[in-house]
């Protein structure tokens, strides 16, 4: 992009009212218009994703109980809901802040500063997709989630599990309808639990809508997509802002303030994730 | 841009730091009160959990947008130029969701009738004859679009698997 | 046209007094770019030679869509007539049995209205319509030097050729292109082994399209940025031609909608290849189930058609831009209305967003929310007269130069109310439970934006092809073209309302085995036959285009129209950058025709002696 050879219409008269042409009416270059804009696309983009999320969410009788799903944490823990999602979402709030604070730095044409805080995002940024892998690792490998298969199902009536083979079954925990469940996987084989419901009747555990996983990862995913293309371009942007190139421009470090707008547009689409993901 | 101070901007952005850290953890907490986690059998009605979290992420997303995307600096034409066509999506919600709520109540309908061939056993789907009478009226009663927000938590139709299962409704 | 040679004269007097100095020429010394044939003609960077480059490609692919919808015709003409000689063609598509009758393979007769319909509506009305003059008219009528990035510019174009490319090699697949029809909707589009199609053409279908999309982004998203950002000083947004206003409002559309495709098209690619389940549910093929449970094919066609509908305006636009600009030049009068063009536009734009499930009547959309959808379709029909309204007004009582493009524009009016009329049938979801899926839908979406685009598209060709290449077409034949072309589309299309209102449905093979539908052989074989002149009438302008390219007659003077618009203050041969000096400054709008007893003044013209600003 840094290539671009286009024509400016500088304004000469600066006493034109803006919109009179000659002049830049948004007061923004090129470069930043266009970055608006295609992050406009973009939130078009997520929006019909999490719309087509939303859809299929609610066209399903049941939908597993988020603070059920996520609720593990590394070094063993687990039944803390929401606690890991928390802090993912702290460190891209983090690393906004420092993509501001390098932003600011450019301002003031201080390369130092800049290269700074560009720093600290991209080891925020790393720590993100880092925390991302390890949620999809634990439920990959730990809860057996695919795209395909979902073992989180929810139940629909009120009711007691039932232990021990079949000649002697003995009545173990209650359960509530709405709870949500997670149906083992051992030896190649999902494991369903049986259970008597209240109105008699003998069922074992069923597996929950199939669009939760594929939603999940697919969502999360591009949206992790988009967090690691940050990472790249913010790499690339430092050290050409280490090597002096963007200096010599003077004016004011705009391609930080371009890559910034994107970083931030990376964290406005994960408070929509968080919220339609983990919190509703 | 430049419209603060080099030091009012510093201020800002630490401000930002600590106001949506402090939103994101009301939110979690709102979500852990709501769902019973922290006092135990204490709920908060489901329309209220939805609101508060929803008005809370529009808060840290308008707070993203205007302070760290400079948006309050830039001039209104800008700024309407990049939000005002996100209000297309309203209606987008209002259609897709609003079919979304139909889908699920005809899903429920079929399921109630399975197909011989590839249905449940047929003495589990004679159960609950007294549904079938209520369910078209239900869907008939269909108004509001938005209604199917508020709709789905509290229903606890059976998950439609792989052989349709009896369910009850309500 | 005594006028001409005298303006020539005064556009640099007012070029060198009002202009402004970028001192461009300073910077680019000559045009370092564009110093050999690789980067002058294949990977130039000038916004006049990538709109050249959009106009080719889009013609090549006419010609192949229109090739393709001949053959279709014939089989649905003449269902028993042998097709043995397009063996040499059509290869293992065709299949001769032991008495030396060749018939046409019917998953092939799919493959080909799907790719008709794919590359009619993508490449050539969205691509070589929008593409072409957003490119050619965006700066040169601004009083830009180019677009706000030329290099995202050059992108789009190539990342366009590169969707054709995959597109096409998708017709040679053995197992033969997609064949599901160019909405692609699941199941056929969600399941590799629905039909043979669906695999691999089906996957090269979406690649071709994730491509398309990335090239109308990059373009869209730089129109926006140059129209906002580059005018020159003096064009005000309320003095930019209506083309440019049409162009804006189209790059917008396209900003919006194709991202929700592209999502779209994710999730359907994540069906066909990784077995998740967003799109089908409750499947059986060859009667056994498969499994996948809980998604909707009525999702996919919410999102397809909420891209759908507002790419039929991405499609129409343009040529209304372009329409309403040429009318207004030869009816040497300013466009009735300006301001309730540029205000009906936005209508339209903003109406496309909220209509799209009218696409969707039958297709088991919950009825309740079928009423909102009937309405705000009906309203569409409130904008649309109005410019109907305008054009015809432009017209009434001016004075008609009736050369090729305005036969074109007034063809466009034509069949832009005569599809109109049809969508406001189609538009009540009543009416639309016996129209869906007939020949009616066939009949309305060609006239009112098959048949209007492409008068569009052909009346700004001929109207802006001395500026593209220093020469006219020839004008015998373009009356030829026209006439055969208008009549042509009428025969077409007219007898298709009936069929539909008989309810013919639409994608069928052949008919022969209905005996309701016994009674039309001899209207298909119209059909037919209208169509293979109508389409050899388009074949004579390709000749015509290319002939005129090198043996037209030359461009003498650089404002042959007597045309106000800046294109035309350029050199006739304009290098990289588009005013060898100072940019002009604008003075006045577009649309000063007779204006004081005075043929027309040119927008860099400033105002006489006691001349006030036109009303508007
Ligand atoms: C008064 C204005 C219009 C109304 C009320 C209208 C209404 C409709 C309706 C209801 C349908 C769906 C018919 C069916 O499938 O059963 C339809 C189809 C279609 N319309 Fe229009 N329309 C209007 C103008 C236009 C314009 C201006 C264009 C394009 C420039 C257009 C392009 C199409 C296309 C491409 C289809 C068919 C798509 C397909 O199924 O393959 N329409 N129209
Ligand atoms: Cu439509």
């Amino acid at each position: 992009m840094s290539s671009d050879h286009s024509a400016h219409s500088h304004d000469t008269h600066a006493s034109a009212p803006s919109w009179e042409g000659g002049s830049e009416p948004f007061k923004a270059s090129y470069g930043k218009l266009m970055m608006w804009y295609f992050l406009l696309s973009d939130a078009f983009t997520f929006s019909a994703f999490l719309v087509a999320y939303g859809t299929l969410r609610f066209s399903m009788p049941t939908w597993p109980v988020p603070d059920f799903v996520f609720s593990t944490l590394p070094f063993g823990i687990h039944h803390q809901p929401l606690i890991f999602v928390t802090i993912m979402t702290f460190v891209l709030i983090m690393s906004s802040v420092t993509m501001v604070r390098a932003v600011q730095e450019g301002h003031r044409e201080n390369k130092k500063g800049v290269v700074y805080w560009m720093f600290l995002t991209i080891i925020g940024g790393l720590m993100f997709l880092g925390c991302q892998a390890w949620e999809w690792t634990t439920l990959i490998k730990g809860e057996s989630m695919s795209i395909t298969k979902n073992p989180f199902g929810t139940h629909t009536e009120n009711g007691v599990y039932l232990e021990g083979d079949g000649h002697d079954i003995k009545e173990g925990d209650r359960f509530e309808a709405g709870q949500s469940y997670l149906i083992h996987y051992h030896d190649g084989h999902y494991q369903p639990l049986k259970m008597k419901t209240d109105a008699g009747e003998i069922k074992v555990q069923q597996m929950g809508p199939k669009a939760f996983g594929a939603l999940f990862f697919f969502i999360t995913g591009f949206h992790g997509f988009h967090v690691f293309s940050g990472v790249v371009f913010l790499l690339i942007i430092m050290l050409n802002v280490a090597s002096g190139i963007y200096s010599k421009r003077k004016n004011g470090y705009e391609m930080v303030e371009k890559i910034g707008l994107y970083w931030h547009f990376v964290d406005l689409v994960w408070v929509f994730v968080f919220l339609v993901f983990y919190l509703l | 841009m430049g419209h603060l101070s080099y030091e009012e901007g510093k201020k800002v952005v630490f401000k930002g730091l600590i106001i949506l850290g402090i939103v994101t953890l009301v939110e979690v907490f709102v979500a852990l009160l709501g769902k019973g986690y922290i006092i135990d059998g204490f709920h908060l009605p489901v329309w209220l959990m939805y609101m508060l979290m929803i008005s809370m992420s529009l808060y840290k997303a308008y707070f993203i947008v205007y302070e760290f995307m400079h948006m309050k600096y830039e001039v209104p034409g800008l700024v309407k130029s990049v939000l005002l066509p996100t209000l297309l999506l309203t209606w987008m919600l209002i259609a897709f969701f609003s079919e979304a709520s139909t889908w699920r109540k005809w899903r429920a309908q079929v399921n109630d009738k399975p197909i011989a061939a590839f249905s449940a056993p047929a003495a589990e789907t004679h159960h609950d004859t007294e549904h079938k009478d209520g369910s078209p009226s239900e869907v008939e009663g269909h108004a509001a679009p938005v209604d199917s927000m508020a709709a789905l938590p509290d229903t606890t139709h059976a998950p439609v698997k792989d052989e349709p299962k009896p369910e009850k409704h309500h | 046209m005594s006028a001409n040679h005298h303006t020539h004269i005064e556009t640099d007097i007012h070029i060198e007094k009002q202009g402004f100095d970028d001192h461009f020429h300073e910077h680019h010394e000559g045009d370092k770019f564009q110093t050999n044939f690789i980067f002058k003609y294949i990977f130039s960077m000038d916004h006049k030679m990538i709109a050249r480059q959009f106009l080719i490609t889009g013609m090549l692919w006419a010609i192949i869509g229109a090739a393709m919808s001949i053959i279709f015709r014939l089989q649905l003409g003449f269902p028993n007539e042998s097709m043995a000689w397009l063996k040499p063609i059509l290869g293992k598509w065709i299949t001769i049995n032991e008495a030396g009758i060749g018939s046409l393979d019917p998953e092939f007769y799919y493959g080909l209205v799907t790719m008709h319909g794919t590359i009619i509506v993508f490449f050539v009305l969205t691509a070589g319509l929008s593409g072409t003059f957003s490119n050619l008219l965006i700066p040169l009528q601004l009083g830009a030097r180019d677009m706000a990035s030329p290099f995202l510019n050059m992108l789009s174009y190539w990342f366009f050729f590169l969707s054709g490319a995959v597109l096409l090699y998708s017709l040679f697949l053995s197992t033969g292109p997609f064949s599901g029809g160019w909405t692609a909707y699941p199941p056929l589009s969600a399941l590799p082994q629905a039909s043979s199609g669906s695999g691999a053409g089906m996957t090269l279908w979406l690649v071709s399209l994730a491509l398309f999309v990335v090239s109308v982004l990059l373009g869209g998203m730089n129109y926006i940025t140059t129209v906002l950002n580059l005018r020159t000083k003096g064009m005000s947004l309320w003095r930019m031609p209506l083309t440019v206003w049409a162009f804006l409002v189209t790059a917008i559309l396209a900003l919006l909608s194709f991202p929700v495709l592209f999502s779209g098209f994710l999730l359907l690619i994540f069906d066909r290849s990784l077995g998740t389940s967003f799109y089908v549910s409750d499947i059986f093929i060859n009667g056994m189930a498969l499994d996948r449970i809980g998604g909707s094919p009525i999702l996919y066609q919410h999102i397809f058609w909420f891209l759908g509908h507002p790419e039929v305006y991405i499609i129409i636009l343009p040529a209304m831009g372009l329409v309403s600009e040429v009318l207004s030049v030869h009816a040497r009068k300013p466009i009735f209305g300006y301001r309730a063009m540029v205000y009906s536009i936005l209508a339209i734009a903003f109406l496309s967003f909220i209509v799209w499930a009218h696409h969707m009547f039958m297709s088991g959309v919950n009825p309740f929310i079928s009423n909102f959808f009937v309405v705000f379709t009906l309203i569409i029909a409130v904008p649309s007269a109005v410019k109907v309204f305008n054009w015809i007004s432009t017209l009434y009582g001016g004075n008609i130069r009736l050369n090729t493009p305005m036969l074109f524009c007034i063809g466009f009016v034509s069949m832009f109310i005569s599809g109109g009329l049809t969508g406001i049938f189609l538009g009540n979801s009543a009416i639309d439970i016996q129209q869906h899926d007939t020949y009616f839908v066939v009949a309305h979406f060609h006239i009112v934006m098959g048949v209007a685009a492409f008068f569009g598209m052909f009346a700004g060709i001929y109207h802006w092809f001395p500026k593209m290449f220093g020469r006219f077409m020839n004008e015998t034949l373009g009356k030829v073209h026209f006439w055969i072309t208008m009549v042509g589309a009428y025969a077409v299309f007219g007898p298709m309302h009936f069929l539909g209102m008989a309810g013919v449905p639409r994608r069928y093979y052949r008919f022969d085995s209905f005996e309701a539908f016994q009674g039309f052989d001899d209207m298909n074989k119209f059909i037919t036959v209208a169509a293979i002149i109508t389409f050899f009438a388009q074949i004579m302008f390709v000749v015509n285009f290319f002939w005129s390219m090198y043996k037209g007659r030359k461009m003498t003077t650089q404002n042959p129209w007597g045309a106000n618009t800046l294109e035309w203050t350029t050199p006739i041969e304009a290098g990289h950058g588009n005013w060898p000096g100072k940019i002009p400054s604008v003075q006045r709008w577009a649309y000063d025709y007779g204006k004081d007893g005075i043929e027309f003044t040119q927008q860099h013209v400033p105002l006489r002696e006691g001349e006030e600003h036109s009303s508007h």
